[in-house]
């Protein structure tokens, strides 16, 4: 089990130090290998937009138009949430498109000799205890990385208190006192918990499908129907992740900024 | 777990998102909305079309619904027309048939009754002529033949108006 985990869990992050600030290469090269894809796949759907006559590619985009619509309807009033399909529309493709690039491959490399290896003239450094064994891994899921998918919370939770300052500002601030002003340390902590829980739901859920899938592959041949299993598993859970981050989106957003009469 | 956090991540990641989404929101979301936007107009029009012919259609049926009774009614006054002109006609033939016949028959009876007169007449004169001839036969010189006609002329005359 010691060459299991050498293998495939203590990959290293390619970081860098640039002017004192370390930059997770792999981080940065993820991030737009997802937006371009995301991009693309975005363009190609709208490039010969047609009323009477969708292509296929506009015929899907147009259903995940419909499923964030209805999302936003589920967890707000739909009218007064409509300003936030966009916002829907590009967190769900970005958290999936992510979520899945993850999957299908990994590329690593492998320290050889003493001297560590360098990009751009830096050297590569090593964060905590370095393994015996030094390898990079360059490819993985920018939501499999927890100050990324904090970034993606952190800012839909911020533009739901800003807008529900902006558009709601007296239910907005009542509802820290709410029902009792004793209950402020409550809600403080309600509200500090929820970007929390929302970045950390899906860095937990996608960091951990790939850590199954180093494992399984520590496995050899014996794993392959295994890895079958969980990488179909973790098409399940990536795509889930995307629908319940983009929910829980919608849901907040509309708690703090869009008040519903008798609610 | 703390100290391994590439904290550039998530600067990266946040100003990544925001660039991506803005890209999107203007080059990807804002046609496909209003196509969206146009398609769903387009669905109402063509509702709101398919309303309409339907409220005309059955306005249509409506008025040639009134037209055919209107045309059955017609149809009906015309033969009832037709049926009281033959009626009629066919009286007025009977009636002038009749005025032929009796004024035929009229004229029938005044030429009978003609006839008859001036066979009377006729009869009247050769029976005096006759009478007088085998008068004078009888009473020859008795009496003479102008007081004998003057005589029998009377007698006969008598006889004419009882018979």
């Amino acid at each position: 089990m010691k060459g299991v985990k050498s293998n495939s869990m203590d990959h290293l992050a390619p970081i860098i130090k640039i002017f004192g600030i370390e930059f997770d290469l792999s981080a940065i090269i993820m991030v737009v290998i997802t937006s371009v894809v995301v991009f693309i796949l975005a363009r190609l759907a709208v490039r010969n937009l047609s009323v009477e006559n969708p292509g296929k590619l506009q015929n899907f985009m147009e259903w995940v138009v419909e499923f964030v619509s209805s999302i936003i309807g589920m967890a707000t009033d739909y009218k007064r949430g409509r300003i936030y399909l966009g916002l829907g529309l590009a967190l769900i493709m970005y958290i999936f498109v992510s979520n899945m690039l993850g999957l299908p491959f990994s590329i690593v490399t492998e320290q050889h000799g003493d001297a560590l290896p360098t990009v751009f003239g830096q050297e590569l450094i090593i964060k905590g205890v370095p393994p015996e064994h030094l390898a990079w891994a360059w490819w993985k899921s920018p939501t499999a990385d927890m100050a990324m998918s904090m970034a993606l919370a952190l800012t839909v939770i911020g533009l739901s208190h800003i807008q529900g300052l902006r558009h709601n500002r007296k239910h907005y601030l009542k509802h820290y006192f709410q029902p009792w002003a004793f209950f402020f340390p409550i809600n403080l902590i309600e509200t500090i918990a929820k970007p929390l829980t929302l970045g950390l739901r899906l860095y937990g859920n996608i960091y951990a499908g790939e850590v199954m899938i180093g494992i399984i592959l520590g496995m050899g041949w014996i794993g392959l129907p295994a890895l079958l299993v969980w990488q179909g598993f973790s098409i399940f859970v990536g795509a889930i992740q995307a629908f319940v981050f983009t929910m829980l989106t919608m849901v907040y957003i509309g708690q703090a900024s869009i008040h519903e009469e008798g609610h | 777990m703390i100290e391994k956090i590439v904290w550039s991540n998530f600067f990266v990641q946040l100003v990544a998102f925001l660039i991506l989404f803005l890209l999107l929101q203007r080059y990807a979301f804002k046609p496909l909305f209003g196509i969206m936007e146009k398609r769903r107009q387009m669905v109402q029009e063509q509702m709101e079309g398919a309303q309409k012919n339907r409220t005309e259609a059955d306005q249509y049926i409506e008025e040639q619904k009134q037209a055919l009774q209107q045309a059955r009614k017609d149809a009906f006054e015309i033969v009832e027309q037709a049926k009281t002109m033959g009626s009629r006609q066919a009286d007025e033939i009977v009636k002038a048939a009749q005025s032929e016949s009796t004024r035929l028959k009229e004229t029938a009876i005044r030429d009978i009754e003609a006839e008859k007169n001036k066979a009377i007449a006729e009869l009247k004169a050769q029976v005096s002529g006759l009478s007088v001839l085998i008068a004078s036969k009888i009473i020859e010189k008795q009496v003479d033949e102008q007081s004998q006609k003057q005589l029998v002329d009377q007698y006969l005359s008598k006889v004419g108006n009882k018979s």
